[in-house]
């Protein structure tokens, strides 16, 4: 229990920097990579001022870089660690949603919260054992069926 | 067509309530991390930018109102650490000023044309560049 708190705690990320992270990506996008404060504030739904005070942590570690019009981009280190959030997400969320039947509301919910708790690992063993219980193997489609029939009773 | 316009306008104004209302709470909390003779020493300043930023919020409220609209209060601010040196809490003032100043400018364009606005959206603009200028020059 020890060491499992020791590795919560030593954890790359924090539920705030994730989702500025993502957020940059996001907005980025369609800017080469680029995000302006502003847009990272209304993607995130909150002000520029917290944007500014949270980027100057994230800059701090190397996460992103910064324009000298004050846009900001993800390093490749930053970069990588929102991908391997957002596909930790992914791979949870599609658990939630298409295996144990969680409505999509609550499935984008609960993924939010534990994207960027997961180990890489764990996040790939779910994306395995999800494909393996949405293929044709006959036991997955078995399995799958007899857990629906249990939801039913 | 108008109608988006206005809740766009709406939406905006309500967004600079919130910089100006986190800017307070920051800096309500900022004065507690300042420790001995620099606490002496800035605790106006710290006050007055306290000040200075409720009655920026609650003009943009006004603003609101004579829109024919409420204001929506969205502020979600944690401020937290501990003691801090007046130079590093300058910094952190000048980063939320330097925003409340360029989210005024961008304001500016969606408002031209509109008497009350505008000239409400230039004054802030001219408050919050001295602002910055201020804590730029205490920081020199």
């Amino acid at each position: 229990m020890t060491e499992t708190w020791k590795e919560f705690e030593a954890n790359e990320v924090t539920h705030s920097v994730a989702h500025h992270l993502v957020a940059i990506y996001e907005v980025g996008r369609e800017y080469g990579g680029w995000a302006r404060v502003s847009d990272i504030a209304r993607w995130l739904g909150i002000t520029r001022g917290s944007v500014s005070i949270n980027l100057r942590n994230i800059k701090a570690r190397g996460l992103v870089a910064e324009d000298d019009r004050r846009q900001v981009k993800l390093s490749e280190q930053g970069l990588k660690i929102a991908q391997a959030i957002m596909a930790k997400k992914a791979a949870v969320k599609t658990f939630l949603r298409d295996v144990i039947n969680v409505p999509e509301e609550q499935a984008e919910i609960d993924s939010c919260k534990v994207e960027h708790l997961i180990s890489h690992s764990t996040g790939e063993n779910l994306l395995r054992f999800i494909k393996f219980l949405t293929s044709d193997d006959p036991a997955a489609r078995q399995a799958l069926s007899q857990f629906r029939k249990s939801e039913e009773n | 067509m108008k109608l988006i316009k206005h809740a766009e306008i709406v939406d905006e104004l309500n967004r600079l309530m919130a910089e100006e209302m986190e800017a307070f709470l920051r800096y309500f909390q900022l004065r507690y991390r300042l420790r001995g003779t620099e606490r002496l020493a800035a605790g106006t300043f710290f006050e007055t930018a306290m000040q200075e930023t409720l009655e920026h919020a609650e003009a943009i409220a006004r603003h609101i109102r004579i829109l024919g609209e409420t204001p929506h209060v969205n502020v979600n601010v944690e401020a937290g650490g501990g003691p801090l040196a007046l130079k590093d809490a300058l910094n952190e003032a000048l980063v939320f000023e330097q925003q409340a100043l360029e989210a005024y400018r961008d304001m500016l364009p969606r408002v031209v044309g509109d008497p009350g606005l505008e000239d409400f959206i230039r004054k802030q603009i001219a408050t919050e560049t001295e602002h910055v200028q201020e804590i730029t020059m205490l920081l020199e």
